[in-house]
């Protein structure tokens, strides 16, 4: 047999078409090996129905069609008018969803050093694959990127438009009208997937910077919330900072191809930027487990507290402390700096201090996947302890880093709105609301909360179980807009959902029915949550750990 | 070695889907005894060894280890064994000697820094103390394992393929440290596929290939002609299999 004589390293375009394959089947593999095929094949299939239903009810939710009239004057009519969504503030909400969505998915540079430094574990992906074979990091990193835009279009993006499209045609067969058209179908497309690009494009070349240095590290958090001033004071108009909103808006698709290559080229720039850096550098750490195990003493001396300080060191060691509170107090600093701003009188939405507490408590999924993300636990499975003493330390971890945050967060919120008598009230709810998501996380996902979000039961579940107290939260929370004089009522809610306004009643009884309503779902959130707690033994108490 | 069993497996068996990891078996090991389960890659080593300490739930029959019964009650083989499992490592972000003081606390071990140090000085990792174990060689990730399944000085072992990482010198070292566990009393349940262990150390020895147990008992029983060494034995029985396998299928088929 001839022996292979010298070779030169694949080329870029090898490189980057091998990978994109080849990481379009991982990702799906991936997906299959947490949740069955079929489940994963039912998360498209509901995205086209759920589509499909808000595309039939479009008429409703920009104000064209009233169930029921209850307006019973032309002032009273044009003052809903007003406060019904518009077709623009319908492309808002589509667009900031997806764009978040995007920046959230986006972090390559982080989750591939993750997987370069794991390799020699039980799991090694193709993103660690320069550091053993003759590979350039660039065309890795942007097939990543591709892939990853790829296999949205295929999961969401594509299935939504479907959703849409079925719409339009089960409205025409019923004699609905919808504002959406058949020609408008392409445009939407295009335009969510301009705004896919651009988010998953900014979210790796912030994620890259951050990996090159400290500075960086530094300096993404601080442009981000800079960005987001600059956003709330239309300096740069929210249309213009998203460009597939932008492009929707105005309808000019000339923008399309400049901003998708744009979109890639930054892509491509943070694919450049990310370090190349396989080195495994051993070094001697201080003491950190033993310092953390004797801070924990409230938490006694049982394993409890082992593995709470354990979970600490990782986060703080791995560097997912800063990143996890980074992520955490962004959008907080954004509502800050947005509350700061703007006039929550002029809101249609009579936004307070309540309407923001349950929204801390969602958080927690997010607070949650990160903590799971950090490192295998397989080791563990040698040891006398029990998957869910591991999620509940999970759990205790994720009370620790972030109840000091949302109660700043919800001092600073009643000091500039001028709320204070909705303090401890607020404080209640943001409690609930953490225990029983962050419980429900635990208990519907156990160790694979990344891994779950694309399994259609599990999702739904939790879709359905966190969704409903916390829109029931959010809207009663809409009487206790003005909270010294109570003018709200439970009936203006009750009747008119988000159209209840804060001025039209001053019937205090009711506002304190609200009030005290608020209280009892907090309450039976704190009651299911430990339920919840007390479920993880019966569901995952035989199993092994694994992530 | 005693009459008295420390590992009793019966009808033991273990299904995934409609791949049978493990046919259902029969399996005694008694105290001083330091029992090997020889067989090729992916012949349900680690499957065995994973159902006999808690680690995976059986599709069949049962198994009781210490005395207690293991799909009962998990927690408390896996408290009064050492487990060292085939791939698994450390945990990434705390350094050596902090997953040993780990394990120390969840086994709520006295003494802890005196372990530690013993442990980190046998495997000859000290001056790896204060590394993360992320950043260790395969070979010290491993010596960390071994150290964590000695630490607590369980009366019976689990070794899933102990030596596959270690250097010749700490292979011998640590073949001597199980020798001594032997000599004082306690019990070693060993996976390998290195054949030369199983002639140097085991009492008895099972060999399994494919799920299905093709022979099981001393050196001696096994062999066919007195001058039989363990590799000879183990291509018959595993060239063997291979045929059973095939002859299975065509059964089947049929």
């Amino acid at each position: 047999m001839a022996l292979a004589g010298v070779v030169e390293p694949p080329t870029f375009s090898v490189s980057f078409r091998a990978h994109f394959r080849m990481m379009f089947r991982e990702e799906w593999r991936q997906n299959v090996d947490f949740a069955r095929k079929r489940h994963i094949m039912m998360f498209p299939i509901m995205l086209a129905l759920v589509t499909m239903v808000i595309t039939i009810g479009l008429r409703f939710l920009t104000g064209e069609a009233d169930i029921v009239p209850v307006q019973d004057s032309a002032e009273a009519a044009a003052a809903q008018a007003d406060k019904a969504l518009s077709w623009d503030d319908l492309k808002l909400g589509l667009h900031i969803s997806l764009f978040m969505f995007s920046l959230g998915m986006g972090s390559f540079a982080f989750i591939g050093r993750n997987m370069v430094s794991q390799r020699a574990g039980g799991k090694s992906y193709l993103l660690a694959g320069p550091a053993l074979l003759p590979l350039e990091l660039p065309p890795v990193y942007l097939a990543y990127y591709c892939k990853e835009v790829a296999f949205y279009l295929c999961l969401i993006l594509g299935p939504a438009v479907f959703g849409m499209g079925l719409g339009i045609l089960v409205s025409s067969f019923f004699g609905i009208s919808t504002p959406l058209l058949w020609g408008s179908l392409l445009v939407v497309l295009a335009c969510m997937l301009l705004t896919m690009m651009q988010g998953l494009a900014m979210s790796f070349f912030a994620s890259a910077i951050w990996s090159r240095s400290r500075i960086g590290a530094w300096l993404v958090p601080l442009s981000a919330v800079a960005a987001g001033v600059i956003v709330a004071l239309d300096i740069v108009p929210f249309e213009w900072a998203i460009l597939g909103l932008q492009v929707q808006l105005s309808h000019d698709f000339t923008l399309i191809p400049i901003a998708m290559l744009a979109s890639l080229g930054l892509a491509a720039l943070g694919a450049h930027l990310v370090p190349t850096d396989f080195e495994v550098r051993v070094t001697a750490r201080d003491e950190l487990f033993e310092p953390v195990h004797r801070r924990l003493g409230f938490l006694g001396n049982g394993p409890m507290r082992t593995l709470v300080a354990k979970e600490v060191v990782d986060v703080w060691r791995s560097g997912t402390m800063f990143k996890m509170l980074g992520s955490y107090c962004v959008p907080l600093l954004f509502l800050l700096a947005l509350a700061w701003m703007a006039d929550f009188a002029r809101f249609p939405i009579p936004f307070n201090l309540l309407s923001y507490a349950p929204f801390l408590g969602f958080f927690g999924f997010n607070f949650y996947a990160w903590l799971n993300a950090v490192d295998s636990p397989d080791f563990l499975n040698g040891l006398p302890v029990r998957v869910p003493q591991l999620l509940r330390a999970k759990i205790i971890v994720y009370f620790l880093m972030t109840t000091w945050i949302s109660v700043i967060f919800l001092v600073l919120m009643a000091s500039m709105l001028d709320q204070w008598a909705g303090l401890v009230p607020a404080l209640i709810v943001m409690t609930a609301n953490s225990v029983y998501i962050v419980a429900l996380t635990a208990l519907l996902m156990g160790l694979r909360p990344n891994k779950a979000i694309f399994d259609t039961s599990t999702m739904a579940i939790f879709w359905a179980a966190t969704v409903v107290p916390l829109v029931a939260l959010f809207l009663l929370s809409f009487t206790q807009g003005d909270m010294s004089l109570y003018q709200s009522g439970f009936t203006q809610v009750a009747s008119e959902g988000i159209d209840a306004n804060a001025t039209t009643t001053n019937r205090i009884g009711d506002a304190e029915a609200s009030f005290s309503g608020i209280i009892a779902i907090s309450v039976g959130l704190l009651v299911l949550g430990a339920a919840f707690l007390a479920m993880l033994e019966r569901r995952w108490g035989r199993s092994a750990f694994e992530n | 070695m005693t009459e008295e069993a420390l590992v009793e497996a019966r009808d033991l068996g273990k299904r995934f889907g409609d791949f049978v990891a493990l046919h259902p078996l029969d399996v005694t090991v008694h105290a001083g005894e330091l029992f090997g389960v020889f067989g090729p890659n992916g012949a349900g080593k680690s499957t065995f060894i994973k159902l006999l300490t808690g680690q995976l739930a059986p599709s069949l029959g049962g198994a009781r280890v210490l005395g207690t019964d293991v799909a009962k009650n998990p927690q408390k083989v896996k408290a009064n064994v050492g487990i060292v499992p085939e791939s698994e490592s450390p945990p990434s972000y705390l350094t050596a000697a902090e997953y040993l003081d780990f394990v120390c606390r969840i086994r709520d071990l006295d003494d802890i820094e005196a372990k530690v140090d013993h442990w980190l000085d046998w495997f000859g990792i000290e001056d790896k103390r204060d590394a993360l174990c992320k950043d260790l060689s395969k070979g010290q990730r491993q010596k960390v394992m071994l150290a964590s399944a000695l630490i607590h000085k369980p009366r019976l072992l689990f070794l899933d393929e102990p030596f596959v990482n270690l250097d010749p010198i700490y292979q011998r070292k640590c073949r001597g440290l199980l020798m001594e566990h032997i000599a004082n009393g306690g019990t070693i349940f060993l996976c390998s596929h290195i054949l030369e262990v199983a002639e140097r150390m085991c009492t008895r020895v099972a060999v399994i290939d494919q799920g299905h147990v093709l022979a099981a008992g001393t050196l001696d029983e096994l062999r066919e002609d007195p001058g039989e060494d363990l590799e000879d034995i183990f291509i018959r029985l595993v060239g063997a299999s291979v045929n059973l396998v095939e002859e299975t299928q065509v059964e089947e088929e049929e």
